[in-house]
């Protein structure tokens, strides 16, 4: 398991999670536990950049975390904009890094 | 169009009691949510709540959550969720967008309780990744099981940023340090010692001057500020850090009010823009109320009271019960409400400077601003007492609306009263069994079973322990005091775990005689980091 994923919890225990699936990130193959939203699975896995913006090409992630903030926005399945942190995982979805609106660097 | 007799807006604390309520009382009522799970901020809150029995005190905040849910299901309420309210008229008609539809809904009363939004800081680096609230911290640990980063920096020392990086700890991660311009720590002095006792350092009057890293946080710089708030040249000091924490306020979400007509203050006591609400919770629009932290921040306690609250109202609004019945009802909570609003932490007292406890005693200036009480303000507190045998030292020292170490206790042996802000008093005379259930009922963690006396040389603390792994009977390792420091060796006698104690497990250490009133907290230098 990633370290980045807390085995066994003092309060909560050992976490619930959907099944193991795959998932392509930029290409690569990734795992991830389905229904988990998509930016946890990749923060898992290590993940610190989503996207880069339009004008500056600076570097954004994950900052709110419950779908308010747009900054952890990606290509996922094509759909640019697509707001990770409450996107569930699914087995096979495709999750590109992107640059301004679209998946091609600048 | 779709009438319904009352339509909620957020599915969080506020919002599911003022549903349960007005359910209650016979209303058809329908919650809409932007979210695809209900219990807004709830089920992230895995510290046992402050209060009296009626507040739900001692119980965690996630199993609050359940317990609500479980309650608005019996009733009847109908929650819709991943339904965003995008807008609001004042002839009580809000807009909702689902994934693929817009639709309009009419109501003849309208509660809003759509709750607040963090706040940010900018400084130097701020939209790097790895910069993140506290909140997203919270939901990633707490919600889906991932350690927010190895090493974090949290700003703010409001309870927000204090329980966050009490829950970091509990997670696994490394709290560096906890900044916050302020000069005083903003937050209840139990949530600050608890993670001081781990050794989490805290640099009051010191503010972030910039996030380090390319493409994501590498380090940051903190530098002292003097009392306008400028940074003073030659005090930056830098850390090696993965992540940065904000916690810095929260902000009403009222825009849907605003949008409604509703009139609105900008109140900084209440966190931002609010409405102006009558005692009902009621909006300048007759029949639209605002419960919960869109009406001013507060705590998830509170906020729960108000929602019932104007639940009761909108059901005698639209005349599913008189006015004498609602009065009554609205009496009794009321009072609950008001015995939260009461002590040093009061929305009245924000930034009032109180120098004083309501008995009188000073309040320890080592807690505001290192995060512990130091060993000799300690012996000043009616709490903290000292006999041949077993007996609790409880290391509460400010006025917190709080007491279920009062009813934890069979003996008689802690004293709170009628006045739930009262410090705890220990009587002397009562005898303590070492039962625990004090230790495991103080939401604060900051009751101790001291034994000093155990043996010829030895003395035995037992203390609140939330970490895991768990330490073992007769191993070895080191007592840490107050500030996180290590004082002495500790072999652990006992480690008890039951059912009643909630996840709060009770660890007995042995240490020298002379250490009865410093070891606090336990290590096992082996095992942990």
């Amino acid at each position: 398991m990633s370290e980045n994923r807390i085995a066994e919890h003092p309060i909560l225990g050992i976490p619930e999670k959907g099944k193991k699936i795959k998932f392509t990130f930029d290409g690569k193959e990734v795992e991830g536990y389905e229904g988990e939203p998509v930016a946890e699975a990749l923060k898992a896995a290590g993940l610190m950049v989503h996207r880069y913006t339009k004008k500056h090409h600076e570097p954004r992630g994950v900052f709110c975390a419950i779908g308010r903030c747009t900054d952890c926005v990606m290509v996922v399945d094509g759909l640019p904009n697509t707001r990770t942190c409450i996107t569930p995982l699914q087995e096979g979805m495709t999750v590109q890094t992107q640059y301004g609106v679209s998946t091609k660097p600048e | 169009m779709k009438r319904y007799d009352l339509i909620i807006v957020g599915a969080g604390p506020s919002g599911l009691s003022a549903a349960i309520e007005a359910a209650k009382h016979g209303l058809t009522v329908v919650v809409f949510d932007e979210n695809h799970k209900p219990g807004g901020q709830l089920f992230k809150q895995i510290h046992k709540f402050f209060g009296s029995k009626e507040h739900m005190a001692k119980i965690r905040g996630f199993n609050i959550g359940e317990e609500l849910l479980k309650e608005a299901s019996a009733v009847g309420v109908n929650v819709k969720l991943n339904a965003t309210v995008t807008g609001m008229y004042g002839n009580k008609e809000i807009v909702v967008q689902t994934e693929n539809c817009v639709e309009h809904f009419k109501a003849d009363s309208i509660i809003i309780a759509t709750g607040a939004a963090e706040n940010v800081v900018t400084f130097d680096g701020w939209t790097l990744p790895g910069v993140m609230g506290a909140g997203a911290a919270q939901t990633m640990m707490n919600l889906h099981g991932i350690k927010p980063g190895k090493r974090v920096l949290m700003l703010g020392s409001g309870n927000v940023g204090l329980v966050v990086s009490f829950q970091l700890l509990q997670a696994g991660c490394d709290v560096v340090a906890l900044v916050d311009a302020a000069p005083k720590i903003g937050g209840y002095g139990v949530h600050a010692s608890k993670i001081a006792r781990c050794g989490v350092p805290f640099y009051l009057s010191h503010t972030i001057l910039k996030a380090e890293g390319e493409k994501f946080v590498t380090g940051v710089v903190i530098g002292e500020v003097d009392d306008k708030f400028n940074v003073i040249k030659g005090t930056e000091k830098h850390f090696d850090v993965d992540t940065i924490c904000l916690a810095v306020g929260l902000s009403p979400m009222s825009q849907l009010l605003k949008m409604a007509g509703c009139e609105m203050e900008d109140n900084a006591q209440k966190g931002g823009q609010v409405p102006i609400v009558n005692e009902y919770g009621e909006t300048s629009v007759e029949g639209i109320f605002a419960v919960g932290d869109v009406s001013g921040i507060e705590e998830a306690s509170s906020a729960m009271i108000e929602g019932r609250m104007a639940g009761v109202c909108a059901a005698e609004y639209l005349g599913y019960c008189n006015k004498d019945e609602m009065v009554k009802r609205h009496t009794k909570l009321e009072d609950d409400l008001e015995s939260l609003r009461e002590g040093m932490f009061a929305p009245k007292n924000k930034g009032k400077n109180i120098e004083l406890t309501e008995e009188g005693i000073p309040v320890s200036k080592s807690l505001l601003k290192k995060g512990y009480i130091s060993e000799d303000e300690v012996e000043s507190f009616p709490g903290v007492t000292h006999k041949k045998g077993l007996h609790p030292v409880i290391e509460c020292t400010q006025n917190i609306p709080c007491n279920p170490c009062q009813d934890a206790c069979k003996f008689n042996c802690i004293h709170i009263g009628e006045k739930l802000t009262s410090l705890p008093v220990v009587n002397e005379k009562s005898d303590c069994t070492g039962c625990g259930m004090c230790v495991a009922a103080c939401s604060g963690q900051a009751i101790f079973l001291v034994n000093e006396e155990y043996d010829e040389e030895n003395a035995t603390v037992t203390l609140p322990y939330e970490f895991l792994p768990l330490p073992k009977k007769l191993e070895k390792g080191v007592a840490l005091d107050r500030s996180g420091n290590v004082v002495c060796e500790a072999e652990v006698v006992d480690i008890r775990s039951t059912k009643v104690f909630d996840k709060t497990n009770l660890l007995t250490i042995k240490v020298p005689k002379n250490m009865a009133m410093s070891a606090r907290f336990y290590k096992n230098l082996d095992t942990q980091v």
